[in-house]
């Protein structure tokens, strides 16, 4: 009997654990697009790698591995990987996030709440026709600047990112 | 002798760089408004092949590049059919045509559009653009993405319009700027397009794997 409970004891103790690390998955903000402006005329020394995606495009689901491996690889150099979600924003709770937590993702998470894109796209990037995944890279610091209208393999993107980290 | 050849040896160069120039094929951007839209002959879900020129009296089209797959499109299907019932009896018919390859996205195949095209009921033709040639040469990108063209006199088609529809996908009921609707209202008028490029998210268009 108390052999039995106490493996209830450590089933109960693994599972808490367990638990809480894998909760750990990133929190989804959701922005206006002023606030993405903010974030790509920021002035530090960083390569931001800023990802367009949405939970229903497959090629982007694709390729957001990749992108959490670099987030994970360059955690301590000043490289900044951000996924920003194209999801409607009343599509939060029934699949951002339900996405987000199966996936666990670390990466810094946005949510872009504006229903029309053909005010802002231009804005952003002119040569973008609005097709996701799309990806920009960029430290202002260093004037350098990229756009790619496409999935990334795991390859492009690192090579990407080594071409312009700091 | 030295003094004849120089000027050859430029010619020569000159020859030479130009046959290189004329090597690098020129980046396919598609059409931009004002260019002349190729006509194409296509197979709809009916298993007829289609063409512009068999819609005699046509003023234009609005050729729609959509899919069964990309969510964009499903939620505009009930808008795109709105589009034809209300421009077909004014001269511009829907004629929408798949993009994707059917290997990298398998529930676009022939079968699959004829099921939703009998699903939905589409009043409109829904062509397969199997070799990808006809999408490439519009320059679409994205699915849903509409190219609203204009018949001449010649029996050219000018492309007037290229963008998006409204400016919400997810919401119908909440929709305020009918882009599209705004562009065909001016042509049917005989008005220049006052916006003919608008912008929209989207999905990629699945492109034949090399």
């Amino acid at each position: 009997m108390m052999k039995h409970r106490f493996t209830i004891l450590a089933a109960t103790a693994i599972l808490c654990i367990a638990t809480a690390l894998g909760a750990s998955a990133q929190e989804v903000k959701v922005i206006k697009f002023d606030q993405l402006e903010q974030l790509r005329q920021s002035p530090h020394d960083t390569l931001y790698v800023v990802n367009f995606w949405a939970t229903w495009c497959k090629p982007c689901i694709k390729e957001m591995p990749y992108f959490e491996a670099a987030n994970q690889q360059y955690q301590d150099q000043p490289v900044q990987v951000v996924l920003v979600s194209m999801d409607a924003a009343q599509d939060m709770e029934k699949r951002v996030k339900p996405f987000v937590q199966k996936r666990n993702l670390q990466s810094r998470l946005l949510l872009l709440d504006e229903t029309d894109a053909n005010t802002w796209i231009d804005k952003l990037e002119p040569k973008w026709s609005g097709a996701i995944p799309a990806t920009i890279f960029f430290n202002n610091k260093r004037k350098q600047y990229e756009f790619v209208e496409r999935e990334l393999t795991q390859e492009e993107l690192q090579n990407l990112i080594n071409k312009y980290k700091p | 002798m030295k003094k004849a050849s120089l000027p050859l040896l430029y010619a020569a160069c000159l020859l030479l760089v130009s046959v290189l120039l004329a090597a690098v094929p020129a980046p396919d951007l598609g059409y931009q408004v004002g260019d002349t839209a190729t006509d194409f002959r296509l197979k709809n879900v009916d298993g007829k092949m289609v063409a512009m020129n068999d819609y005699k009296n046509a003023k234009g089209f609005i050729v729609t590049f959509t899919c069964n797959t990309c969510p964009y499109s499903v939620a505009y299907e009930d808008r795109i059919i709105d589009l034809h019932n209300k421009y077909a009896p004014k001269g511009y018919p829907v004629i929408a045509i798949n993009p994707n390859d059917v290997q990298v996205s398998p529930e676009d195949s022939f079968a699959d559009m004829q099921q939703r095209a009998k699903e939905k009921k589409f009043p409109f033709a829904y062509l397969q653009d199997e070799t990808q040639e006809i999408t490439r040469a519009y320059g679409a990108t994205r699915t849903p993405h509409l190219y609203v063209v204009q018949k001449q006199k010649g029996g050219k088609y000018k492309v007037a319009y290229i963008g998006t529809i409204d400016d919400n996908s997810r919401e119908p009921g909440k929709v305020q700027k009918k882009y599209a609707e705004t562009a065909l209202n001016e042509l049917v008028a005989g008005k220049q397009v006052s916006q003919p490029n608008t912008k929209a998210i989207g999905c990629t268009i699945k492109w034949r794997e090399a």
